[in-house]
């Protein structure tokens, strides 16, 4: 590669709509490689619809969805999707290692096993998160922050270049929101662009290199600075200014 | 001993029995997994019952079009296409309207089950289905045709299940990610309904409609109970079925009983057996786990006493200070096997890892004493509330409490100041 950072994602007035009441509207957004981005946006925003169009899994009414250069449903598997928490059974049978293999399923031909190096790329994927000891664990038995680890590793296995994690820290401790930072610092650097939809604002200036600001359309896009300010956010989260302000008086000290 | 275990073996129509019942019973326990954890053992309920409508259509139509009488294979074809219709309409019904699912499962499976019960008496003359044999089945009484489809219906299935183990195992524990990197998840659904249509289909005529779910999800579920991963969940699953036939046959020939409810009766008792001393998730490793568990109270309480005794604390001191319904013998053992305490001539002393553990504790109890003190908590409740405040210990709390008590001296000397 010659350039250093070049565009991964890009997304050019994507509509989608829900029974003629628009979810995203002519959203605009190239997103280069090797960063770390933060998705924000009140409930309902048309976060969970942002993820499904990258993912590839709606036709949009109107724009396109490139994932490195190509269109999104036809680049299955190069957005790696880390889910919620929540949207995972916790008592399936199922182990560390066994997830962590999950993220090799797609390069693996449907009339043979998985083979040693299909192991070995998963066990190297939970070295880097640091889970490799707790191979044989059936999921449940892990914490919040190593449950989130696991699945970061499933996402690495699978080799793509891309990561999408819908709510990583969502109901855990503040140590262990450190502990999953530091996880996806390391894969930034190892050349990952990392796309996280996040809720929690008053750590979004510190988290993110760039972060996207939705509701149905695009709000703004840039640096920290450039979206955390007072006329954007009162305008998309109508009501709670208050906590704003103080949120943005810490920012600018 | 013979009268009891050979002499039944051999018998044909125990021979029969038992190799139909297992063959039924492996499919059902391997497809049953997968329906256990995707939470549709309604659904299996539903099929079963949609199942005698298609029955009644494929025999009428086998019978009016080819003169055939009882045609296994227009039957069998009949209940699929009955079972998958149901599926279809559930899936109709739950998607155009606020009816939710299980809803939609009642009123579908109910209604099919209706159509095929009034069919059945409509046209008692041309069909001859023996409504009492289809609800209760009847294995003792297999017939070789039954035999022949349930083995092809177990091998197709079977071999699908394994093949393609990997596709089932992804599209049941996480969908979105199965559909991210292009795997057709709604194709595997259908695929996987039209399965446990298949193997309800040909486990009814031997447990019944009623009996046939039970036979889908109580193995599945006894394995459950023991395994931590998906293929050893199911060879458990298969295993616990055939014990389940095998059981089942002896009892409902030792008790001269009905076969169907015998084995199910052998399969129930098999599950709560299991549900009982299954070493992880069993009710007496629960049991265990939860007697063995030392209220971190009582250990905190331990390390403050002596660390206010500040030398080594003799057993009776710590008895004096340490409230401990189930005695002091095990925590205290546990304490020093976790590095917390020695044990020393004069009593029981602090390691370093204790006094540390201690040493929090004590100011966690110091910052919650100021703390109920500037809410205005008369002085004689401060210190016991603050002891039973004091485990609340974390980080969080201690910052904030902290922070909180920071703010209010402040207040004060602004106040006067002024």
């Amino acid at each position: 590669m010659t350039t250093k950072s070049t565009s991964v994602i890009k997304v050019e007035h994507l509509t989608v709509s829900y029974h003629a009441k628009p979810a995203l509207l002519d959203v605009t957004i190239d997103i280069d490689s090797d960063q770390l981005i933060g998705v924000i946006g009140p409930n309902g925003a048309g976060k969970s619809t942002f993820i499904k169009a990258i993912l590839g899994f709606i036709k949009p009414d109107i724009g396109t969805v490139l994932i490195n250069g190509k269109s999104a449903q036809k680049a299955k598997g190069e957005v790696a999707y880390v889910p919620q928490r929540g949207a995972v059974d916790w008592d399936f049978p199922i182990t560390v290692q066994e997830v962590a293999l999950m993220g090799r399923y797609q390069q693996i031909p449907w009339y043979t096993s998985p083979k040693r190096k299909d192991r070995q790329a998963a066990l190297e994927a939970l070295e880097m998160v640091r889970m490799e000891d707790f191979v044989d664990r059936q999921i449940g038995e892990l914490s919040g922050g190593q449950q989130q680890r696991v699945f970061m590793a499933r996402a690495l296995a699978q080799g793509s270049d891309i990561l999408l994690l819908d709510e990583p820290f969502a109901g855990v401790d503040a140590a262990t929101e450190r502990a999953i930072l530091e996880v996806l610092e390391r894969a930034k650097q190892s050349g990952k662009t990392l796309v996280v939809v996040h809720h929690d604002l008053s750590t979004a200036a510190e988290y993110f290199d760039k972060l996207i600001l939705i509701k149905q359309r695009l709000y703004a896009y840039g640096t920290p600075r450039m979206v955390l300010r007072e006329d954007l956010l009162s305008k998309v989260y109508e009501g709670r200014l208050r906590i704003f302000s103080d949120l943005i008086k810490e920012e600018s000290q | 001993m013979y009268e009891l275990f050979i002499a039944p073996l051999t018998e044909t129509y125990f021979q029969k029995a038992l190799i139909g019942g297992s063959i039924v019973a492996i499919v059902a326990g391997v497809v049953g997994c997968l329906v256990v954890l995707r939470r549709m053992a309604f659904l299996g309920d539903a099929l079963s019952h949609a199942m005698i409508a298609g029955v009644a259509g494929g025999y009428l139509v086998m019978k009016m079009l080819f003169d055939l009488e009882a045609h296994a294979p227009g039957m069998l074809l009949g209940s699929l296409i009955a079972a998958i219709t149901t599926v279809a309409l559930i899936s109709f019904v739950a998607r155009i309207s606020r009816v939710k699912e299980d809803t939609a499962i009642g009123i579908m499976y109910t209604g099919i089950f209706a159509l095929g019960v009034v069919a059945v008496s409509i046209f008692r003359h041309y069909i001859h289905i023996d409504l009492m044999h289809f609800i209760m089945g009847d294995i003792l009484g297999v017939a070789d045709t039954d035999l022949w489809v349930s083995a092809f219906v177990a091998a197709g299935v079977l071999t699908v299940l394994i093949l393609f183990f990997r596709h089932f195992q992804i599209a049941t524990f996480d969908p979105v990610m199965a559909a991210s990197i292009g795997l057709p998840v709604l194709f595997i659904d259908y695929v996987l309904t039209t399965c446990v249509s298949l193997v309800v289909v040909s486990a009814v005529s031997m447990v019944g409609v009623i009996l046939v779910v039970g036979l889908l999800i109580t193995p599945a579920a006894t394995a459950y109970l023991l395994s931590d991963r998906l293929d050893r969940m199911m060879a458990l699953a298969a295993l616990f079925g055939v014990t389940s036939v095998i059981g089942g046959l002896y009892l409902c020939v030792w008790l001269d009983s009905a076969g169907g409810g015998a084995i199910m009766l052998f399969c129930t008792l098999q599950f709560l057996v299991v549900l009982t001393v299954a070493p992880k998730y069993g009710l007496l490793a629960r049991w265990l786990r939860l007697r063995n568990l030392i209220p971190q109270q009582i250990i905190e309480d331990i390390l403050t006493t002596v660390l206010r005794y500040d030398k080594p604390t003799p057993l009776s001191v710590i008895r004096q200070y340490v409230e401990s319904p189930k005695g002091l013998k095990k925590p205290l053992q546990r304490m020093i096997e976790d590095g917390l305490l020695q044990e020393t001539a004069g009593g029981y002393g602090l390691t370093p890892a204790g006094d540390k553990e201690a040493n929090k504790v004590l100011k966690a109890h110091r910052l919650w004493e100021a703390y109920l003190e500037t809410i205005g908590t008369p002085k004689e409740e401060l210190h016991p509330t603050a002891h039973q405040l004091e485990h609340i210990s974390d980080t969080n709390t201690v910052k904030y409490l902290g922070e909180k008590l920071g703010k209010p001296q402040n207040d004060q000397r602004d106040q006067e100041k002024q």
